[in-house]
């Protein structure tokens, strides 16, 4: 008798569609019932009408979310499935269960003219992510790390170079406390003080005239630089002071943590972008991480003419560095997309053209 | 089911079924930008889910025999599987900073695991496929796809090249020997010939194009010497040939990879006794996947739903199956709960296989 008023009450069709058995590709043309609050369902077929297939509760069935208009499977628990393309009715299954928030994805994506609104909501969002969100990252990552990591990494590259290529410096001692008691004056106006910042000499060995600067403070000076330098001592002193400027700015940090900003970014749009596209943006994300070190190099070169300015020095010495890497080098190259650093004869204006504002505004500037 | 099934045309044999793709650009252009915004807001997060829906819709909307594939990933799976890889890139590079000769031992050691995540990769991408209720497997080895991959590469390298349809061969052979639908076996036996057909054609190609390029060139050349320094003239050209030789070599390469489908393809069977067939258009194929790109990078992107609906309708209807008799029932032995399936995270992109 209950089963009887059970059935009675409201044995509704909800969609039909097949049913399969479980792990099976067997196919049974069936109706999916909606039976007080549980489902079943029935055979169609001629010599089964009315055949139980399954039957569960709605909590021990699986309903798979909609997309398009693919095929929905409703997996009972003992892992039969029972598919149909009747999307809306299962949708309105759903819905009348109060289950409508389960669609909430899908009825984002049905057309409709707001969609034009969510592309222009995500071109914006990209450029501002690129634009802004992107270097804020960038700066909060730089101060999340531990003054430990850059000394570790310092330390590493150092101890390599030692191994691979770098020699002791064979420069007279009298002509390397010559250097370090510049270098000390400079670094005395650099952020953090003379202590910050440790001067070594080497011998270039395989990398030749070269300076540069280690995220802990430590800069490293070829014999080769001083040789190309030829006696010019405040040449010297501007080359270093540019090196502190890196130093100060983190520009190694952020250049790291830029580059794997951008091929983050590209990676997890990469499926919905495809493949082609995905290299050409990769490559793009590549040129434009070359371009933020241009800006990074003219940033070291204002700091440049900003320290000899401060340690009484000539502020425009670095420029003479170019003229020098002009004539010795034969470095005419103007500024391209694909070079790290800007041309030579355009970072020489731009260092006259600071030193002059400098000048001209009489103040001291920040250090 | 919407289906628009075709007799093939071609070849002989009226009993080939043609797959078709159901879906639409419009339809895919809704979710394709709800996935982006979705991924921008939750900072990355959602794109997981992204993947998800992205091949839930193209799967399910390539269809064969009147049925449709599945795509059973979990988000959650695929994002696990994105961190630990994410964490594995992210050490590396911290690694190679602190300490950049450490690198010089990580790299073989990452050389030899390669083999292992393409094997789990291509098994995670046929287990969470399903046609017809009955789940895809992947029972390649770690010993094979150390074959396939370095083998192939060290022959390739040492023949200069003449090896390399070999190595493809054992590629190829490798997926497939190796893909079960259900428990049944896929298997594909490539011609070496047509493999090397394919490469000399290609060669042929760019060698016939590139020379083409200089005699016209040189034609330029020869024209512009009287009205520039000769010097100057020579340089630009050059530049314009580099820019020129680029999309010769892009579509030998498309150009090759039709073909090579087509041979794969068309060698491989369903339990042995059902005929699979590839007829892509090899001209039409690069067409599509130039302009395609072309069409989206002028567009901003926004017409990228359009570009990847296009591709697949094009692989759909060139694909076909040949039935030998009954297919029967199929089964498979993959349980949807427990080890087989939650156990897998690696999800490699780019070695999906479906269609």
């Amino acid at each position: 008798m209950s089963m009887d008023s059970t059935l009675a009450s409201d044995p509704q069709t909800i969609a039909t569609g097949v049913w399969h058995p479980p792990h099976s590709s067997r196919e049974v043309p069936s109706r999916l019932m909606d039976i007080g609050g549980s489902l079943m369902v029935l055979s169609s077929e001629e010599d089964e009408e009315d055949k139980r297939l399954a039957w569960g509760i709605r909590s021990d069935i699986e309903v798979s979310p909609r997309v398009g208009s693919i095929p929905r499977r409703i997996v009972f628990g003992n892992e039969s499935v029972f598919e149909t393309c009747d999307n809306d009715a299962v949708d309105a299954y759903l819905r009348s269960r109060g289950e409508g928030r389960s669609g909430f994805v899908h009825g984002l994506e049905i057309v409709r003219p707001r969609l034009i609104a969510f592309a222009l909501a995500t071109i914006v969002l990209a450029s501002v992510i690129y634009r802004y969100a992107l270097p804020i990252l960038v700066e909060i990552a730089v101060l999340a790390t531990p003054p430990v990591v850059p000394e570790m990494m310092s330390a590493g590259t150092l101890k390599t170079l030692d191994q691979v290529t770098f020699g002791p410096s064979k420069l007279p001692a009298a002509q390397q406390t010559e250097i370090r008691n510049d270098f000390a004056t400079i670094a005395a106006n650099a952020e953090g003080g003379a202590g910050r910042y440790h001067l070594n000499f080497r011998d270039g060995g395989l990398i030749g005239p070269n300076a540069f600067a280690l995220p802990d403070g430590n800069l490293v000076l070829t014999d080769q630089l001083v040789e190309l330098a030829g006696g010019d001592k405040e040449l010297i002193a501007a080359v270093l002071s540019h090196e502190i400027g890196h130093v100060e700015y983190r520009h190694s940090l952020r250049q790291l943590y830029r580059a794997a900003g951008v091929a983050g970014l590209v990676l997890l749009i990469a499926g919905d972008v495809g493949s082609g596209i995905q290299d050409l943006l990769t490559q793009g994300g590549g040129l434009l991480a070359l371009s933020y070190s241009r800006e990074a190099e003219a940033q070291a070169d204002r700091r440049s003419v900003e320290l000899m300015q401060a340690a009484g020095m000539d502020p425009t010495a670095l420029s003479r560095f170019f003229d020098i890497l002009e004539t010795k080098l034969g470095d005419h190259s103007s500024t391209s997309m694909l070079s790290t650093h800007p041309g030579t004869p355009e970072r020489k204006q731009a260092i006259l053209g600071y030193a002059r504002e400098l000048k001209g505004k009489g103040t001291k500037p920040k250090g | 089911m919407a289906v628009v099934e075709q007799d093939y045309p071609l070849g002989g044999s009226p009993f080939f079924q043609r797959a078709s793709f159901t879906g639409n650009a419009s339809e895919y252009f809704g979710i394709w930008i709800v996935n982006i915004l979705l991924t921008i807001v939750t900072l990355g997060i959602y794109s997981a889910w992204a993947k998800v829906r992205r091949n839930r819709y193209f799967y399910g909307n390539t269809v064969i025999l009147d049925h449709s594939f599945e795509y059973h990933a979990k988000g959650k799976q695929i994002l696990i599987g994105r961190l630990i890889v994410f964490g594995v890139f992210f050490v590396l590079n911290v690694l190679s900073h602190i300490a950049p000769l450490a690198v010089l031992v990580i790299w073989p050691v990452l050389l030899v695991v390669f083999p292992w995540f393409l094997m789990r990769g291509l098994r995670f991408n046929a287990r969470v496929t399903s046609y017809r209720n009955v789940r895809f497997d992947f029972v390649g080895t770690y010993g094979g796809a150390f074959k396939a991959i370095f083998l192939g590469a060290l022959v390739t390298i040492v023949s200069f090249g003449l090896l390399s349809p070999i190595a493809s061969r054992w590629f190829y052979k490798y997926i497939f020997d190796n893909l079960r639908y259900g428990d049944r076996p896929f298997s594909t036996e490539p011609r070496l010939g047509a493999l090397y057909e394919a490469l000399v054609t290609v060669i042929a190609i760019m060698i016939v194009s590139i020379v083409i390029l200089g005699v016209v060139s040189a034609f330029a050349i020869g024209f512009s010497s009287n009205s520039m320094g000769p010097g100057m003239g020579s340089l630009s050209l050059w530049h314009w040939m580099i820019v020129l030789i680029f999309p010769i070599y892009l579509f030998a390469g498309l150009y090759y990879r039709a073909t090579v489908r087509n041979i794969v393809w068309s060698a491989a069977t369903v339990d042995h006794r059902h005929e699979l067939r590839s007829d892509l258009g090899r001209r039409r194929y690069a067409w599509i996947a130039i302009s395609n790109v072309v069409v989206t990078l002028v567009t901003l992107g926004l017409m990228r739903p359009w570009a990847a609906v296009r591709m697949q309708r094009f692989l759909a209807e060139h694909t076909a199956i040949s039935i030998d008799g009954e297919i029967g029932v199929v089964f498979d032995q993959i349980r949807s709960t427990g080890n087989a399936i939650s156990a897998e995270y690696l999800d490699v992109d780019g070695f999906d296989f479906g269609f």
